[in-house]
């Protein structure tokens, strides 16, 4: 287990450190002391690394990245695992605005509540949030899946293309084209995996599921008059 | 800095005819108002900021979009005595308040946005509001996007536009409370890291200390 210290080498030198380990290296476990809230703390790492960062993260963390498994103790500024490809992040407390947006891939965790817009243009990244999440979350979320233990603030899903919604609390509204969905035994199957695979103890029935009415991004030729 | 027990108004009014070129940023018994360009390193030091003492303190540095780069456009902006404002965003229909404002009597300094917000609140406090319902009405009257920190003699209030388009966060422990546009900035703070940590939600008013201010 290696150990780096931002407040001796600050953030370029942890991260120009991770990102010159050579490919396939056996030094993959790494634990990174005093983020006292910096930005982009682990971005881009591309990787098959273990990231332990010991404290609260400022904006951007783990953004980018690919293959590594990157775990925050603590809070998380705006904008944690955007554009994510692959790989994994993990945040014990609360995350700020944009958690995971627009990420292609891989598993983003937030133990405790997420902010407004959580999930924002998402690609394809699985994001699992144990407490509640704000306003505009999903928005434009194309792909992926948004699952969330808590509630939701207001116009969740808001012009919504084929990610996949689950909330098991409170829908504030929703926004605009996203409609609520049965729970066909696949979807119950999918959560469930995702939920083991988060380590959130939930039962996946207690859910619902909220996706695109289609209505909306689909040209319709009775709304040729708007163009 | 004029110490003196005469009402704040006649002062001003006095100051206003006879030392036209005096710019007053702020009155009061108890807040204090430091005003400057430059990089904020220099002018903390500028005003000995690292021996000032005191219960609370606000912070801004601008990047200005809707005004000039002066010291007459940097915050906070008062808003009466021991009241003063600090925000971050930019408010869409500043002109059109500030006429209206103008016609209530506000007297207002520069062309900038944020002190439309301050007029807002002075006018909202001189007709009796406390401050929360003075904050709460800005959140119909002010259209834009901004995060509010309202200092006053014993407190502090934070509030954000309904579509929190700009970032904040709070942490509070058992002897302090802080709210900053990022954790980095309380990052220091003694026992930040086992601080409650929380961001302020959209639209709602948060307040410290004793909330009825006094235009």
């Amino acid at each position: 287990m290696a150990e780096l210290d931002v407040a001796e080498i600050g953030v370029r030198g942890v991260n120009s450190t991770l990102h010159n380990l050579p490919k396939g290296t056996n030094e993959t476990d790494w634990i990174i002391h005093n983020p006292h809230g910096y930005h982009s703390i682990a971005c881009g790492l591309d990787e098959h690394l273990n990231v332990t960062i010991k404290g609260h993260v400022g904006f951007y963390c783990g953004g980018m990245n690919q293959k590594a498994n990157i775990a925050v103790e603590g809070h998380a500024g705006v904008g944690v695992a955007e554009n994510m490809m692959s790989g994994s992040v993990l945040v014990s407390g609360n995350a700020s605005e944009s958690a995971g947006a627009t990420a292609h891939g891989g598993l983003l965790v937030i133990r405790g509540d997420a902010s407004s817009r959580c999930g924002i243009s998402m690609k394809g990244v699985d994001i699992v949030v144990g407490g509640s999440v704000g306003h505009m979350s999903a928005f434009m979320a194309q792909s992926g899946h948004l699952v969330v233990c808590g509630d939701t603030g207001e116009a969740l899903g808001d012009s919504i293309y084929e990610a996949i919604l689950f909330v098991r609390g409170k829908v504030a509204s929703l926004g605009a084209d996203c409609i609520e969905k049965n729970m066909e035994p696949e979807h119950l199957a999918t959560l469930a995996e995702l939920l083991e695979t988060a380590g959130i103890d939930a039962d996946p029935t207690e859910f619902r599921r909220y996706g695109s009415a289609r209505k909306l991004y689909n040209f319709d030729i009775d709304n040729i008059d708007a163009y | 800095m004029v110490i003196t027990d005469a009402d704040a108004a006649a002062v001003r009014n006095w100051l206003g005819q006879n030392r036209p070129n005096v710019r007053i940023v702020g009155s009061g018994r108890a807040i204090e108002i430091f005003k400057q360009t430059g990089l904020p390193k220099a002018v903390a030091d500028q005003f000995r900021l690292g021996q000032a003492h005191g219960s609370h303190a606000i912070g801004h540095t601008r990047m200005a979009t809707e005004s000039a780069v002066t010291t007459a456009g940097s915050h906070p902006f008062a808003t009466g005595l021991d009241v003063c404002l600090v925000h971050n965003g930019s408010l869409s229909n500043h002109n059109r308040l500030r006429r209206t404002l103008e016609r209530e009597g506000i007297v207002f300094d520069t062309d900038n946005d944020t002190e439309v917000a301050a007029g807002f609140m002075t006018w909202k406090l001189q007709q009796g509001a406390t401050l929360r319902e003075a904050l709460e009405d800005g959140l119909e009257e002010l259209d834009g996007f901004y995060t509010f920190c309202v200092g006053t003699a014993d407190g502090f209030a934070v509030v954000r536009d309904p579509i929190a388009c700009k970032h904040a966060v709070m942490a509070e422990t058992d002897d302090w409370v802080a709210m900053a546009t990022e954790y980095r900035a309380i990052a220091h703070l003694p026992g930040a890291d086992k601080s409650r940590i929380w961001e302020p939600e959209p639209a709602k008013v948060y307040t410290w200390g004793e909330t009825r201010a006094h235009g």
